[in-house]
């Protein structure tokens, strides 16, 4: 008897709560994660669902790995902005079947994604550089230092998993054959600041480099089309992204392509459900995130800053994503 | 009350503004510069891709004789010359030779140009006191500043790979030549000097007679410290593209392979010790020579 007497309680207490909670939007955690974009788009969304939406969002420091591990072991934090699922696929989708997490919104930014890059200028003078198979005909036009009569091509640094993505693709190309070189910059900086040394010459540049990263947007450097189709998840999960020895046929292909999802947790999805119609529209453009990077890189801005001059900014980009009121109470706030 | 409690700093737009007018200058000098400072270190990158292919070229068993002869010419040790062959044959068994060569190549060029660079230096800060208290802070700041403060302008300038790298190495190598060559030149007993100056000995005389010979000991320990110290940058020197044994030291770092960074990490020790021993020897066998022929 006692024991359903106590049920009935803890039900009842639960509705009052989940009641109050979806009026007011209520207490939301959202992780701040360790990079510049994703921590950008934790700011705004904490703005525009605190000002807009009436919740209160405590934000919570986290990398891709350990906040991902926290919301599916322990719902919190409620919403992780930009949650590149690579890494965690499996559970992830595990977690989703079971219904605990949600995809609130799939690739919210455009444009998004690793692969080889080239300034925009090079593709100015040399309108025929459609695909990477166009470059690939041209190592001419990227002279490698070591041996001018070759072309370079900057990979990945040493020791990420692209390394082998990049060392395995160079192959699958046949790019050795075709004249080319490739470079190992050793770590990130030495690939920023290969690039930046490149194109703050005017010099053609070839090499991996993913989006949306300042880099990207600074020198707007173009993302090239393989020319080839993905040639499936066995070539490129069963070859090309394993070992040089372990992959000893890789065939062309285009690169896998990254998924980034904004994930909330059940609770989230219940107490704000409002909130969930803005994430459903909550679409960066690539160009404008690269803007907004290349703002922060400049002005050292930390995420609240740069999500400020974001709503100032770029007012056309995220009035669209919720209603005019919701609007006009963030800016007014603002 | 705010006066104790918070340091008078610069406004942080100031500040800002600051950072981003030395960048761009930097920016600015190096697209206008950055062309004609590279061409200026060409040679010496041609000359450094040259050595580097010459060595993985050359057919192993000739290497392995040029290393046992230089080994045993430096230290008259047929113990050291078998170890130091038997060495390079286990780590060309284990995969590494090709690497092991850009390394040497590297490395062996960075100590010849910071011995060519350091004792003249040295010589410098012993005769003129004025020129010592200028340098030393130099070389506290070359021995502490974090690489990539000015790694990253260096790559800026020259791009990235291996003349950078031996910029780099040469940096964090050259403080010791040069301290310990300026220390044994001042620590040339005063009184043999003074018999030098009573024979009537120029300044060339004394240094070149007297003072570098009695300051070999000293000297050798600094070659032999930038070496040692050359060769813990190859790992630095790799995150900048520079080939070598540190990159897979780097691929091991950033992925758990245990086994491959103790390898090449063992690799890089193995050659750090026939180097030294090698160096030291030979240093020693300068000296005992010199004695020897003091006391006939």
């Amino acid at each position: 008897m006692k024991k359903i007497l106590f049920s009935a309680v803890a039900a009842a207490a639960l509705t009052t709560f989940a009641s109050s909670a979806s009026a007011g939007c209520g207490q939301i955690s959202m992780a701040d994660m360790n990079w510049p974009s994703a921590t950008l788009m934790a700011n705004v969304d904490k703005i525009i669902l605190e000002e807009g939406y009436g919740c209160e969002i405590e934000m919570v420091a986290g990398a891709t790995t350990t906040t991902f591990a926290s919301m599916n072991e322990k719902g919190q934090p409620d919403v992780a902005a930009e949650l590149w699922i690579n890494a965690v696929r499996e559970p992830l989708f595990a977690a989703m079947d079971e219904g605990r997490l949600h995809s609130a919104r799939k690739m919210p930014i455009t444009d998004l994604g690793e692969g080889w890059w080239v300034p925009d200028y090079t593709l100015a003078k040399h309108p025929e550089l459609k695909t990477v198979l166009d470059i690939l005909a041209r190592p001419d036009l990227f002279p490698a230092k070591e041996d001018p009569s070759k072309g370079e091509f900057i990979g990945c640094p040493a020791g990420w998993g692209c390394q082998l993505s990049n060392i395995n693709l160079f192959r699958a190309f046949e790019m050795e054959k075709k004249g080319w070189i490739l470079i190992d910059p050793g770590s990130q900086a030495g690939l920023d600041a290969s690039m930046a040394k490149a194109v703050e010459r005017g010099d053609n540049w070839f090499g991996y480099y993913w989006a949306p990263t300042a880099p990207v947007g600074r020198y707007k450097m173009q993302m090239m089309d393989f020319g080839v189709p993905f040639a499936g998840a066995d070539n490129w999960d069963g070859c090309i992204a394993k070992a040089e020895q372990d992959c000893a046929d890789p065939k062309p292909s285009s690169w896998t392509e990254s998924e980034v999802h904004t994930v909330v947790t059940t609770n989230f999805k219940e107490q704000a459900s409002e909130a969930m119609d803005y994430f459903s529209k909550r679409i960066y453009p690539g160009p404008v995130m690269g803007q907004m990077l290349v703002y922060m890189d400049d002005n050292q801005a930390d995420g609240g800053d740069a999500a400020i001059e974001f709503l100032l900014s770029h007012e056309d980009v995220w009035t669209k994503w919720v209603t005019p009121e919701v609007a006009a109470k963030v800016k007014a706030s603002l | 009350m705010d006066f104790w409690t918070e340091i008078p700093s610069l406004g942080k737009r100031d500040l800002r503004d600051l950072k981003k007018g030395i960048d761009s200058a930097f920016k600015g000098f190096s697209r206008k510069y950055g062309d004609g400072i590279e061409a200026f270190f060409d040679p010496l990158y041609y000359f450094l891709v040259w050595l580097e292919k010459l060595l993985i070229a050359a057919p192993w068993p000739i290497i392995l004789i040029l290393v046992a002869g230089l080994s045993y010419l430096g230290s008259r040790s047929w113990r050291l010359s078998v170890g130091s062959v038997l060495s390079f044959i286990v780590i060309g068994y284990f995969g590494m030779w090709k690497d092991m060569m850009a390394t040497i190549s590297l490395i062996s060029v960075a100590t010849v140009i910071c011995i060519a660079i350091g004792i003249p230096i040295g010589i410098l800060m012993s005769r003129y006191d004025r020129v010592q208290a200028a340098i030393t802070p130099i070389l506290d700041l070359m021995q502490t500043i974090p690489i990539f403060v000015y790694l990253l302008p260096v790559v800026m300038l020259l791009g990235i790979g291996r003349v950078p790298g031996l910029i780099a190495v040469c940096v964090y190598a050259l403080p010791p030549i040069i301290r310990l060559t300026n220390l044994g030149i001042r620590l040339v007993d005063k009184e043999i000097l003074e018999a030098a100056d009573a024979f009537g000995s120029s300044y060339r005389q004394k240094l070149f007679e007297v003072q570098i010979p009695l300051a070999l000991p000293n000297i050798f320990a600094g070659v032999n410290q930038t070496i040692m110290m050359a060769l813990a940058m190859v790992v630095i020197a790799s995150m900048i593209g520079v080939k070598g044994l540190g990159m897979p030291v780097l691929q091991s770092i950033q992925n758990q392979y245990l086994t491959l960074g103790l390898m090449n990490g063992l690799a890089i020790v193995a050659l750090a010790i026939i180097f030294d021993r090698v160096s030291q020897r030979y240093g020693k066998r300068l000296q005992a020579h010199r004695y020897g022929k003091d006391h006939e």
